[in-house]
């Protein structure tokens, strides 16, 4: 088909036709070859300026459509619905940039004349080597993948759930509850966590909406907001199960500092020295006693371990550091409790007074420095520093120990972001999208993350995050409505592939795979964002941009040199 | 003015970032030399360098790739390709007897219009110092 190439110049008011000759530039434009009519506008982007321009594409029966304007950024959609309307394909039009790049930036009339010649050539010049393009829409997918089964998992599942939303909860031990169901009780109130806890884990276990999967850790997630693909596997099952989610929420908690990297404290090496979750567990479980069998009569407890290593508060150890004093209080009434901190920190409405009452209950809090755990002929002790005018080393008897080391992110953490794309910090936890914009998005659209998964937190903490993440999701990632892929995306020729896999490796999506019997890349056209990367990686030429091919932009680059 | 050397330059300005840039700068009616050609690409990373090098043999004076700053690609790390790239290339210009300072990569951000308009001034006066393409006579036969 002969093609026909229609120009239109926009005077902008006085905008562009105050510092550009338009007739110059149609003259200079309306000999090109394809170039069939060449007008002028006053304002192209008006209702009138619309018509004028539909009126042309049929009257002249136009095949391309170049418009010498403002900036895309600003008009270029308005124009391609024109060009729909007007039943031609919206990739058959370019738009030249004379306004802001041009008209408005060159002093000299003359030369901001012959620049907008330049984008006006350069525009049609490489509109004789588009192709048309179709728009695709895709169903979006409101289905959720929690990941961690703690108490903000738990939590956003549940959310979710009540909304009719198909959660899939991967947790990777044998059940769901996190840390928390090693705890017997829980700051401030002292109440049960089976109070919390049980009572909402039944009520995953029964939800019908929410598929929990245990022993099972996610090996693939593929894809953006709205349509991702996962494949999970069972540490007992060679199998992998794959299904689709339209978003992802990270709940997969936290560590804790592992003491033995600062032999001070004698954990490892001395008999009673305990962390705190084994403080817990032996609490749950049972009695406290001693290794040998006993009751303690003096227990120390040391806060902060690992905190100026780590470089951060962990929020949470102080307070349950005093819960501990309580749990010791009530089963063994005439035990000795010494706390050593560093700065006590008790922050909110409650837990001030949890303090108060706890310190009047008999147990000691010392400001300490330098603290050392010891053992000769038996006795334990805890030393330690006071700080003062004239510094003090004192010593404290005990004989049982518990260290309260610093909250780290799951082990997991940098095997997920790596799974999802998603940053960490410095310290190793999620990164939020924006401390105050976005505290429970990432970088990446449709990944969340909550709990301490995010930064080191309380129970209740966790779980305003955990609904902070389900209003989000539920407002955003509507169930029936369609997304529209990226049109401008990458696609690899068979013929000149020669499977060097250099596209692969610079694709930020993983949206390229290897076809392993033809021996070439291929592109995933849902996964592929446009960015173009691959195509200018390739050495074979087999990887193209589509809209931004060379030789488009190659026609470009030569106009700017005539 | 004439007998004057105008510089020819390509300017590769990535959508999310330079080229906003650039269309900021121009919206506070920042005035600049004329001698930058744009073209928008998507992403720096976007840039063949097979293209640039063709834009020199074909006479380029300079080439400008400007895209978001590092770790504000709007593809994460297009323009962390881009920088490997092109400094691959500038070794091969100078074996090709061009000065590698008539490649530069520049970072402007979308809010930054001032610092476009400081770019383009200041590489133009460069090229100009450095004077006319000295490999487009060879390739012009
Ligand atoms: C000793 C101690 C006592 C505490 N006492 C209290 C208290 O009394 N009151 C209070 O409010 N807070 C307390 N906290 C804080 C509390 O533990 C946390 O706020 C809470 O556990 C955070 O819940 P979470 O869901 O974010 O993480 P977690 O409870 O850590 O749950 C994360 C879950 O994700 C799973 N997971 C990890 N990686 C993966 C993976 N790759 N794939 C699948 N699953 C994975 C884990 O197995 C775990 O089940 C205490 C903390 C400690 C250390
Ligand atoms: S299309 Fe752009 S250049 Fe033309 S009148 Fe509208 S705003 Fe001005
Ligand atoms: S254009 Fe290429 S590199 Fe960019 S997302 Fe698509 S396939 Fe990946
Ligand atoms: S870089 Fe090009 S030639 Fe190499 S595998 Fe990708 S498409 Fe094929
Ligand atoms: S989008 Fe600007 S450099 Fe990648």
């Amino acid at each position: 088909m002969e093609e026909k190439i229609g120009v239109y110049v926009c005077e902008c008011g006085p905008n562009i036709a105050d510092n550009v000759h338009i007739d110059r530039v149609l003259d200079a434009v309306s000999g090109l070859e394809g170039v069939v009519v060449a007008k002028r506008h006053k304002l192209l982007c008006s209702e009138d300026g619309k018509k004028f321009l539909k009126q042309n594409i049929e009257e002249h029966g136009l095949t391309h459509l170049v418009i010498a304007a403002c900036s895309p950024k600003l008009h270029e959609l308005t124009f391609m619905n024109v060009c729909e309307e007007a039943g031609l394909n919206p990739y058959l039009f370019q738009l030249a940039n004379i306004r802001e790049q041009c008209a408005w930036i060159v002093e000299d009339k003359e030369e901001a004349t012959e620049k907008a010649i330049r984008y006006t050539r350069a525009a049609v010049s490489r509109i004789r080597y588009h192709t048309p393009l179709e728009k695709k829409e895709i169903e979006s997918n409101p289905d959720v993948l929690v990941i961690g089964g703690g108490i903000a998992g738990i939590e956003a599942s549940l959310l979710l759930a009540s909304k009719d939303r198909k959660v899939y909860l991967v947790e990777k031990t044998s059940s769901i509850g996190g840390m928390a169901k090693e705890f017997k009780q829980l700051f401030p109130k002292m109440e049960p966590t089976s109070n919390i806890l049980e009572q909402k884990v039944q009520d995953v276990l029964k939800n019908e909406n929410i598929e929990a999967f245990t022993d099972t850790k996610v090996e693939e997630v593929l894809g953006f907001f709205g349509n991702f693909v996962v494949k999970v596997k069972k540490k007992t099952e060679t199998e992998e199960n794959e299904f689709k989610v339209g978003a992802v929420v990270v709940t997969t908690g936290l560590n804790l500092f592992d003491p033995t990297k600062l032999s001070r404290y004698g954990y490892g090496t001395l008999s009673d020295v305990y962390t705190a979750l084994e403080f817990e567990r032996m609490n749950t479980k049972g009695k406290i006693l001693l290794k040998n069998g006993n009751p303690p009569k003096s227990v120390g407890i040391i806060h902060c371990v690992g905190r100026e290593e780590k470089g951060y508060c962990s929020r949470v150890c102080c307070l349950y550091s005093i819960k501990f004093a309580r749990y010791l209080k009530a089963e063994i009434p005439v035990v000795n409790i010494s706390q050593f901190y560093s700065d006590l920190c008790v922050p909110g409405k409650s837990y001030q007074r949890f303090y108060e009452e706890t310190k009047e209950e008999g147990v000691d809090f010392i400001r300490a420095q330098d603290i050392e755990v010891t053992e000769s002929n038996g006795q334990m002790s805890v030393n330690y520093k006071i700080e003062s005018r004239k510094p003090k080393t004192e010593h404290r008897n005990v004989d049982m120990v518990i260290l309260a080391p610093a909250i780290e992110s799951s082990g997991d953490s940098s095997e997920i972001a790596e799974t999802l794309n998603i940053h960490q910090g410095d310290e190793g936890f999620f990164t939020e999208e924006h401390e105050k914009l976005g505290p429970v998005s990432t970088s990446l659209e449709g990944v969340f993350i909550a709990g301490c998964a995010q930064g080191p937190k309380s129970i209740p903490d966790s779980i305003v995050q955990a609904e902070a993440v389900a209003g989000r999701i539920l407002s955003s990632l509507i169930p029936g409505r369609k997304l529209e892929p990226e049109v401008k995306i990458s696609e690899i020729s068979d013929a000149f592939c020669i499977g060097c896999k250099t596209c692969i490796s610079v694709c930020p999506y993983s949206a390229i795979v290897f076809d392993e019997i033809k021996r070439i890349s291929v592109v995933n056209e849902v996964l592929c964002r446009g960015c173009g990367n691959c195509s200018a990686a390739c050495p074979s030429g087999a990887a193209s941009h589509k809209h931004f091919t060379f030789r488009q932009v190659y026609q470009e680059v030569m106009e700017a040199l005539r | 003015m004439k007998g004057e050397f105008t510089p020819k330059i390509v300017g590769f300005l990535c959508n999310w970032c330079s080229y906003a840039g650039a269309d900021l700068a121009g919206t506070s009616k920042l005035k600049m030399p004329p001698s930058v050609s744009s073209i928008r690409v998507m992403c720096s990373g976007r840039v063949d360098p097979v293209l640039v090098a063709t834009a020199f043999l074909r006479g380029a004076d300079g080439v400008l790739v400007a895209g978001c700053h590092p770790g504000d690609c709007h593809y994460e790390k297009g323009n962390y390709y881009a920088r490997r790239r092109f400094a691959i290339l500038k070794k091969v210009m100078e074996t090709l007897g061009l000065e590698s300072e008539r490649l530069r990569l520049s970072w402007v951000s979308a809010s930054e219009g001032p610092r476009f308009q400081e770019v383009i001034t200041e590489f133009t006066e460069k090229i100009k110092k450095l004077g006319p393409n000295p490999v487009k006579e060879k390739t012009s036969l």
